[in-house]
């Protein structure tokens, strides 16, 4: 019988996969996300991990920025 | 980030949507035919003047035969716009050939129109009454600022409470779609309230023109008389006054509302009192592709993001702080900068970076207009280019099979798998896994990226992915009795894919 698994498919350029693997490798292992690595662009999460990773990448994306002080 | 557009129809699609009796009484109207006839595409307009003195069907293929072959697909857009204004009724004659021929009523009232010439129902006052008439430029700027402080009240109404001096019918028109209130706090612009302040001023009149009728059938004023008055309306002559006693009640009241959007001028002398329709009324019957009038640009951006606006008027600068930082506010300048964050508090209100470019380019100063390109492509490439970095994953819900069982999937290069599935929703992406000796093709034509698609090798061990499968319902093939929808895969014969059909070993039913 066919294993059919419920989820969210990601596609995304390589660094922001590479940091997507990073944040699972973090985090302890009953709470790992990814279910599967296709390739170097694309993977396979679990659903209720959706927010969590688009609040990451911004909060990645504001530590790098720097905002001249007024 | 969703993709909510506002689309500025055309006046004319309105027409075209209205129910078929109403239809027919607008048409009684010669001036309606007028402005029908001013919006059709060229091929439509001869066709509609060849047939209008024939009162005998004609056939559809002479008409066709009128076209020379590489025409055909403007003839028949031109038909299909005719048939759905029921300019054209279509019929189908003894012989059982499709036929068309005039609607009799605007076929009626346009043979009028042409013969008697077009007689506005009202005629300009003479100018010993009128007197203080203001000259065009004067009904010009009237207009231009009626209009600017109709469109301030968007923006100040979401920012600070302010008495509005505008009839509440036409808030109401305002807060249905370009508002959203909540119960305690100011009402809040709407994402497509944002992307409304930034196109141009045609597109937001038919818009609030269109919303202003669709909200008359809530008041229970008519749309047809509506729709009528105004295309009437946009015949008058600019800057001559019309008797407000031509009127009648309905159109009086309604005149009073125009008059606050800028569209005609009220005025009153000792007896009498009159309206004079200026620029933005007449602009009612002209269709959206040629707009002629340009009124003029005021900014200018340069290649260090600083953005520069001559102008003094409010609603300038506040759409500028959309999605700039104005810094300095001079008396006959506005200078600010196009910054990150700017930018993303714009991204965030749901403006996208292509609005963002076509309103600068658009308002472009005619000092740099005649520059190409207009806007520095350093800024527009970077305007883009901040937008794509708050998107840089995609992410879509899935479904993942593996595990199919062999002998399903021993397949012979010509055939198919046959796989049904019930979709939850629409456009669920599918990935598939396969065992080593399998055998997942996938038709291109069917496919919506297929980057990562890897052939199987029978004897590689090693369980390698197969690719995606984007299902769309057009990938649809039939629905089953029990409402489960089917995909088809075809062959993948060594690097290419195979291009034809081969027939099915079997199917495999997959419940979600």
């Amino acid at each position: 019988m066919v294993n059919a698994i419920k989820g969210v498919f990601i596609s995304c350029d390589i660094p922001m996969a590479q940091y997507i693997i990073n944040m699972n490798a973090s985090v302890p292992a009953s709470d790992k996300f990814i279910i599967h690595i296709l390739d170097s662009t694309h993977m396979f999460v679990q659903p209720q991990v959706e927010q969590m990773i688009r609040s990451q990448i911004a909060k990645f994306r504001e530590d790098n920025t720097y905002v001249k002080p007024n | 980030m969703p993709e909510v557009r506002i689309i500025a129809k055309n006046f004319m699609d309105m027409v075209a949507s209205m129910p078929a009796m109403k239809l027919d009484k607008l048409y009684e109207n010669g001036f309606i035919c007028e402005a029908i006839l001013r919006s059709l595409p060229p091929l439509g307009k001869k066709y509609v003047l060849q047939l209008l003195h024939i009162d005998v069907p004609v056939a559809a293929k002479l008409l066709e035969e009128w076209v020379l072959p590489d025409g055909y697909t403007k003839h028949r857009v031109a038909i299909d716009r005719l048939v759905q204004l029921r300019v054209f009724v279509e019929a189908v004659d003894r012989k059982n050939d499709k036929t068309y021929k005039l609607n009799p009523t605007f076929q009626k009232s346009l043979q009028q129109l042409l013969v008697h010439g077009g007689t506005l129902p009202r005629e300009p006052m003479p100018s010993n009454i009128t007197v203080r008439l203001p000259n065009l430029e004067d009904l010009e700027a009237y207009a231009l600022q009626q209009w600017e402080c109709f469109l301030l009240q968007l923006i100040s109404s979401s920012l600070v409470e302010k008495p509005s001096n505008i009839s509440s019918s036409l808030m109401k028109v305002f807060q249905r779609r370009l508002l959203s209130q909540r119960d305690k706090e100011a009402p809040k612009l709407t994402e497509s309230g944002f992307q409304f302040l930034l196109m141009e001023t045609n597109a937001q009149l038919w818009y609030i023109i269109r919303e202003y009728i669709s909200n008359s059938e809530e008041r229970g004023v008519d749309a047809a008389d509506l729709i009528s008055f105004m295309l009437e309306l946009s015949f008058h002559v600019i800057g001559e006054a019309y008797n407000i006693n031509s009127l009648t009640d309905f159109q009086r009241s309604i005149i009073r509302d125009l008059a606050d959007l800028g569209l005609v001028k009220l005025q009153q002398g000792r007896k009498e009192s009159w309206f004079i329709p200026t620029k933005l009324a007449t602009n009612l019957s002209v269709s959206l592709a040629d707009s002629s009038s340009r009124k003029e640009g005021f900014v200018v951006v340069e290649t260090n993001f600083r953005v520069y606006a001559y102008s003094t008027s409010r609603l300038h600068c506040e759409i500028l702080r959309l999605f700039s930082k104005v810094e300095y506010q001079l008396p006959n300048l506005i200078v600010g900068a196009i910054t990150k964050e700017s930018l993303y508090n714009a991204f965030e209100n749901g403006i996208t970076a292509e609005q963002i470019i076509s309103f600068l380019q658009q308002n472009a100063h005619p000092r740099v207009a005649d520059r190409t390109p207009t806007v520095p492509e350093n800024v527009t490439d970077q305007i883009r280019l901040w937008e794509s970095d708050l998107n840089r994953v995609e992410m879509t819900e899935a479904y993942y099979y593996d595990e199919f069982p062999s002998r399903v999937c021993k397949l012979v290069s010509e055939m198919y798998l046959k796989v049904h599935v019930t979709l939850p929703e629409n456009g669920t992406v599918c990935y598939g896994k396969t065992r080593r000796k399998c055998t997942w093709w996938l038709r291109p034509g069917y496919i919506h990226t297929y980057e990562s698609i890897y052939a199987a090798k029978s004897r590689s061990k090693m369980q390698r992915p197969y690719g995606m499968v984007h299902l769309h319902p057009a990938n649809v093939l039939w629905k089953t009795r029990k409402q489960k929808f089917a995909l088809s895969f075809a062959p993948w014969k060594g690097n290419r894919w195979k291009k034809q059909w081969g027939h099915t070993l079997g199917h495999y039913s997959l419940l979600v």
